[in-house]
Formats: C-alpha cells, sequence, structure tokens
C-alpha cells in the first residue's frame, strides 16, 4: 500500500499550486459589515494562519472557504473551480475541505468510531469494513484507538477535539480548516490538540488555522494573516510578523497578546 | 426611610433572633398526623362497617328521596347512613381538634426551633394540621347538604352490573383511538415539523396554514365537519371509528409538528454545520445527525400529547358510535341514558386515570432523565 494511503492524506501536491483562492471577499451580517474585501490564495502544503483580534471577522472568513457562511460579494476557487457559482456541488466540494470546530461538534448520540465512519458510509459511500478501518487508522493517528467505543459525553474535550480532527481526517481531505480548535480546552489539554496539528502540518496538509495559539502561528505557520476589523491588516512570513510588525495595530495586537 | 444604622458589624454579639428554643417538634407532628389519620380512618371505618352489616333502609334514608324500588337502594342508604354514624361525627371533631392544635402550635413555634429537621417536623406538623381541618370541613360540608342525592346518582354501583366487561372493552377502544391517532400524528408532524423549519417560504407556508387551522379549530368542530365532509364532499363512507382515528391524527399532527419544530431548533446550530461540513446534504444531515437527537428531546412532549389525545377522544361521544365500538365515555353516557345512574361516569374517570396515571408517571420519568442528561447529552458548549 502506497504510503499516502496508509497515512490517509492525500498524496501533497507540488508546492506552490494554488488549492483554494479567496477573491474579493465581503460578508454582511444585516446591516454589519463583517468581511471587508479579502483576497487570500492557499497553496498545496500552505499552513496559513490567521490571527487577530476578536470580532475581526477571522473566523467568518475560514468558513466562507467551505461556504458554511456565505460571501455576500466575491469569489471562492476551489482547485479550478468557482464554487460560488450556485450551479457547484458543494457537498461534493466540501469532502475535500476537512473542518474542525471550536465547540468540536461530535455526534452526541454516536460513538467516537461512529462519528468518523458515518460520513464515510454515507458520503463517500465505503463498505462498513472500509470505514472502519480507515476509520480505526485515523482514531489511532490522533491517540484515540482506545477511546473508539467512547461517547462523547465520556471523553475529555481534548480528546473530543481528537476525534473531531480524526473524523475530518478520514474523509482525506485536500485542506483543513481550523476555526480556534483550541479556545474551548483547559489549558492542559490545548497541547494534546496541537500536537496532532503540528504532527499534520508536519506531512505536509494545507491548513488554513484560525487561532490565539501564538506559538502555533510563528512555529508552524508557512504564512500568517493579521484580520483587523475585516480587512487583511498584514500578511507575511510568521516569524517576520513577529519580530517587526509593520503596522502600529498589529504591533497593539501583539502587545496585547504575548 | 432613612437607614441610619451604624455600619459596624457587632461580630463580638451574635444577635439571638431565634428567642428560646421552641419544645416539642415531635408532638406538633404526630398532632397533624393524627388529625389527618383519625378523620381518614373514622370515615373508613364507618363506610365500611356499614357496607358489611345486613342493613335497611332508613326513614332518614327515605327522606332524602331514596325509594326502596330503587336498585341498590340499601348500598346507598348505608354510604348515608355512615355518613351520619356518631363514629364519623366523633372522627371528624376530634381531627379538627387535633388539627387545630397542630396548626397553632406549629405556626407559633416552627421560627423558634433549634435544627432544620425540627423546624421541618413543626412546618409539616401544622400544614398537616390544616389538611385535616379542610377535609373534616368538607366531609361536614358535605354531608350537611344532600349526601343521598350525591350517593344515589354517583356512588350507586348496582346499575353497572353487566356493564364491567363493556368498560373493559370501552377502554380499549379508547386506547385504540388515542394510539392510532398519536401514531398516525406523529408521522404528520415528522413530516410538517421538517417543512416547517424549511428557509423557503413556499415550502414553509402550507405547513403552517395546516398547522394553525388544526390547532386554531376546536376538536370537536373537526369530528363533525370532518365526518360529514368525507362523505358530501369525497363521497367516501367510512366508520365513524375510523373517521374518529383520521381526525385525531390530523389534529395531533399539528401539535407534533411544533413539538418536533421545536425539538429540533433545540439542536445546536454546530451539529448540522459539522454534518455539511463533511459533504452531507441537508437531508442526510437531518436523518443521521439531527433528527436521532431531537426525538429524544421531543419523547416526554410527545407522550404528554398523547395523554391529551386519550381524555380527548371522550369528544367521539359526539358521533355516535356504534354500541361495539363504543370509548370509555360513550358508553358511560349509554348507561347513564339508560339508567339515569351517574355513577356510569364515575367509573368513566376511574378508568381514564387508571390508563393515565402510569402514562403520567411515565413522561415524568422520562423527563427527570432528560434533564439528568443521560440522553442527548451534547458534546460540549457552544
Amino acid at each position: 500500500m502506497e504510503s499516502a494511503q496508509a497515512t490517509g492524506i492525500n498524496a501533497p501536491g507540488r508546492a506552490g499550486e494554488p488549492l483554494i483562492r479567496l477573491e474579493g471577499i465581503h460578508k454582511w451580517f444585516g446591516n454589519l459589515h463583517v468581511i471587508k474585501g479579502v483576497d487570500l490564495t492557499l497553496q498545496q502544503r500552505d499552513v496559513v494562519v490567521v490571527i487577530g483580534p476578536s470580532g475581526g471577522g477571522k473566523s467568518t472568513l475560514l468558513r466562507c472557504v467551505s461556504l458554511l457562511e456565505e460571501p455576500t460579494l466575491g469569489r471562492v476557487w476551489f482547485e479550478d473551480r468557482d464554487i460560488t457559482d450556485i450551479r457547484a456541488d458543494l457537498n461534493e466540494v466540501r469532502t475535500h475541505i476537512g473542518m474542525v470546530f471550536q465547540a468540536y461538534n461530535l455526534f452526541p448520540h454516536m460513538t467516537a468510531l461512529r462519528n468518523v465512519t458515518l460520513a464515510l458510509e454515507r458520503v463517500l459511500k465505503l463498505s462498513s469494513d472500509e470505514a472502519h478501518d480507515r476509520a480505526m487508522d485515523q482514531l489511532a493517528r490522533v491517540g484515540m484507538g482506545h477511546k473508539a467505543a467512547a461517547f462523547p459525553g465520556q471523553l475529555s474535550g481534548g480528546q473530543q477535539q481528537r476525534v473531531a480532527i480524526a473524523r475530518a481526517l478520514a474523509m482525506r481531505p485536500k485542506v483543513m480548516l481550523f476555526d480556534e480548535v483550541t479556545s474551548a480546552l483547559d489549558p492542559e489539554l490545548v497541547g494534546e490538540v496541537l500536537e496532532v496539528m503540528i504532527r499534520l502540518a508536519g506531512e505536509g496538509m494545507t491548513m488554513m488555522v484560525v487561532t490565539h495559539e501564538m506559538g502555533f502561528a510563528r512555529e508552524v505557520g508557512t504564512r500568517m494573516l493579521f484580520l483587523d476589523d475585516g480587512r487583511v491588516g498584514e500578511e507575511g512570513e510568521p516569524k517576520d510578523m513577529f519580530r517587526n510588525p509593520k503596522s502600529d495595530r498589529l504591533r497593539q495586537f501583539l502587545d496585547k497578546v504575548l | 426611610m432613612a437607614i441610619t444604622e451604624s455600619p459596624t458589624i457587632r461580630s463580638d454579639v451574635a444577635p439571638d433572633v431565634r428567642g428560646p428554643t421552641a419544645p416539642l417538634p415531635a408532638v406538633i407532628l404526630t398532632l397533624g398526623i393524627a388529625s389527618l389519620v383519625i378523620i381518614a380512618a373514622g370515615i373508613v371505618f364507618s363506610q365500611v362497617n356499614y357496607a358489611l352489616s345486613d342493613r335497611v333502609l332508613t326513614r332518614n334514608c327515605i327522606e332524602e328521596e331514596i325509594s326502596p324500588e330503587d336498585n341498590g337502594a340499601i348500598g346507598v342508604c348505608n354510604i348515608v347512613e355512615a355518613l351520619q354514624d356518631p363514629a364519623t361525627s366523633g372522627a371528624l371533631y376530634l381531627g379538627i381538634g387535633l388539627g387545630a392544635a397542630a396548626l397553632v402550635l406549629g405556626a407559633g413555634t416552627y421560627r423558634r426551633m433549634d435544627s432544620k429537621r425540627r423546624r421541618d417536623d413543626a412546618i409539616t406538623g401544622a400544614v398537616l394540621g390544616s389538611q385535616g381541618i379542610l377535609l373534616a370541613a368538607f366531609v361536614l360540608w358535605f354531608r350537611s347538604a344532600s349526601p343521598g342525592l350525591f350517593a344515589k346518582h354517583f356512588l350507586n354501583f348496582a346499575d353497572l352490573e353487566g356493564y364491567w366487561g363493556s368498560f373493559v372493552r370501552a377502554a380499549t377502544k379508547t386506547l385504540t383511538l388515542a394510539f392510532a391517532g398519536e401514531l398516525g400524528g406523529i408521522v404528520i408532524g415528522l413530516v410538517l415539523g421538517v417543512l416547517a423549519l424549511s428557509s423557503r417560504r413556499v415550502v414553509r407556508a402550507p405547513a403552517r396554514i395546516y398547522i394553525n387551522f388544526f390547532r386554531g379549530t376546536p376538536l370537536i368542530w373537526q369530528l363533525i365537519t370532518g365526518y360529514f365532509m368525507l362523505l358530501f364532499g369525497f363521497g367516501i363512507r367510512l366508520s365513524t371509528f375510523v373517521v374518529a382515528i383520521l381526525i385525531f391524527a390530523l389534529n395531533t399532527g399539528a401539535y407534533a409538528a411544533e413539538v418536533f419544530r421545536a425539538g429540533i431548533q433545540s439542536i445546536e446550530r454546530g451539529q448540522m454545520e459539522a454534518a455539511r461540513s463533511m459533504g452531507m446534504s441537508y437531508l442526510q444531515a437531518m436523518r443521521y445527525a439531527i433528527v436521532p437527537q431531537a426525538v429524544r428531546r421531543v419523547i416526554p412532549p410527545l407522550m404528554n400529547e398523547f395523554v391529551i389525545l386519550i381524555k380527548d377522544t371522550a369528544l367521539v361521544s359526539v358521533l355516535g358510535l356504534t354500541l361495539a365500538d363504543s370509548d370509555i365515555f360513550s358508553l358511560a353516557r349509554e348507561g347513564q341514558s339508560a339508567t339515569f345512574n351517574s355513577t356510569f361516569f364515575t367509573v368513566a374517570a376511574i378508568a381514564y386515570l387508571a390508563v393515565t396515571l402510569p402514562l403520567i408517571g411515565l413522561v415524568n420519568a422520562a423527563e427527570r432523565r432528560l434533564r439528568s442528561g443521560l440522553v442527548g447529552i451534547a458534546g460540549a458548549g457552544g
């Protein structure tokens, strides 16, 4: 078996190939203008980290990528498809875009294993044996193999989040979106989740990560976006941006969080 | 009013808010219990005593318009006589005395009890005492009015001979009506509930119209009109029993729809998002992620609807069911109009309670279970 199959990740494409492109994204919630014209390109193997003050539109932007939130204006391209086109098969597109949420959002009435196999069987139409094997592999990868039979309510926050990551990975997505996945965790549980994400980045997964973990942003991010008041305030190499922020807003923000 | 106390707290001298410790909490509790027990025991003892003894129709009873020709006259007379018996009177007045003592002592001293347990004892005693007084007063009032007339109409079971089997059959008919209606209603309700949640107005509107119509018109109107509408409007001739089930299902469907809608709306938004983010369609997400969770949450309110429907089936009596199809209430009405004895209604109430009380217990248990978080546990907070 080829190694990409074994690890459950799609064979990483050549670095530099555009995977996702956001063009002039605007989002209004009623009268509230949350995203005010954002352009962004995610290349293969990019780990794009999005930081910024709360209310700045980070999560909304991330959710626009998988169209959980529909941009009011602008286009989202996945590979060479315009997925904001009304005719796009979003269900199919979303199988390639893994998403992990702040609140884990595991299905509470299903075991950890069933959480992972559900979409494999119902969406990817795998046989239950295939789905089971793939799910067990993924659970083992995030160190949750021994808890496959547990219900979410019996797991700690960190364990639930790792199952949620396994659930998304089992679909073998081309890109993973992380929406403040450690924000709801007790401090001592943050590490186990970050560890999984760091390993994932190391394996070449394309990732977009909204986070408050500045250490993670600096060490793992290949690119960083400072989103402030719905606009990209600054963009560049994470280490660069941490060392010498160009704008006052970023400097102020970093002073507060570091 | 100006507050003039000094702001310093005098911690050296604890203010005695209780006053001297009150005595006798156990005595107060005993008085309260004794009051109720003596009243109840006195009444029951006399009734049993008269029911077992072989008595004749007294003059007193004849004055109460109980005639020797009446079926079950002796039994009715015994009830009246037992109520007037000195043993009953003694128990009533003694009960009132003990109850008053418990009430006065308890109310006067509970604040000064020196532990929570003793205070609870005093309060319980006082409350039981007041309940004893109320019960005794009620019985005294009742027996001073026309207990003979009442007993003759509501407590004369002699006319029910030959009907007991019918009541059992009628109870199964009532349950059949309610159960079939509820089942149909759940199916209709689930579909309507999902439709009512649609983001498209054209889908939502018909569901809303249906729900509002059936919630907004009386069930009795739906039963009567439904029968004739089917017959005259569509040429469908069904037995009244089947029509009744149909209307109950349609009506319950409207209420169940609201229950399902609320249940589905109560599931965290993230559940739908998680399902959709894995490529599931809206209907798949509903089917595998949302509805299974919602169903757990709607079990208690649906069971509640079922209890309501059991009682509402009594309305079929307006349709005139055949004798073989009679539900509990129809049967009671028949028996009552044949004998002019309303004891049939007394038995009907007992029959309804025999069915509904266990169900009410189940509903409460299900609600407790749901509240305790044993089912439908959400993975994490928002």
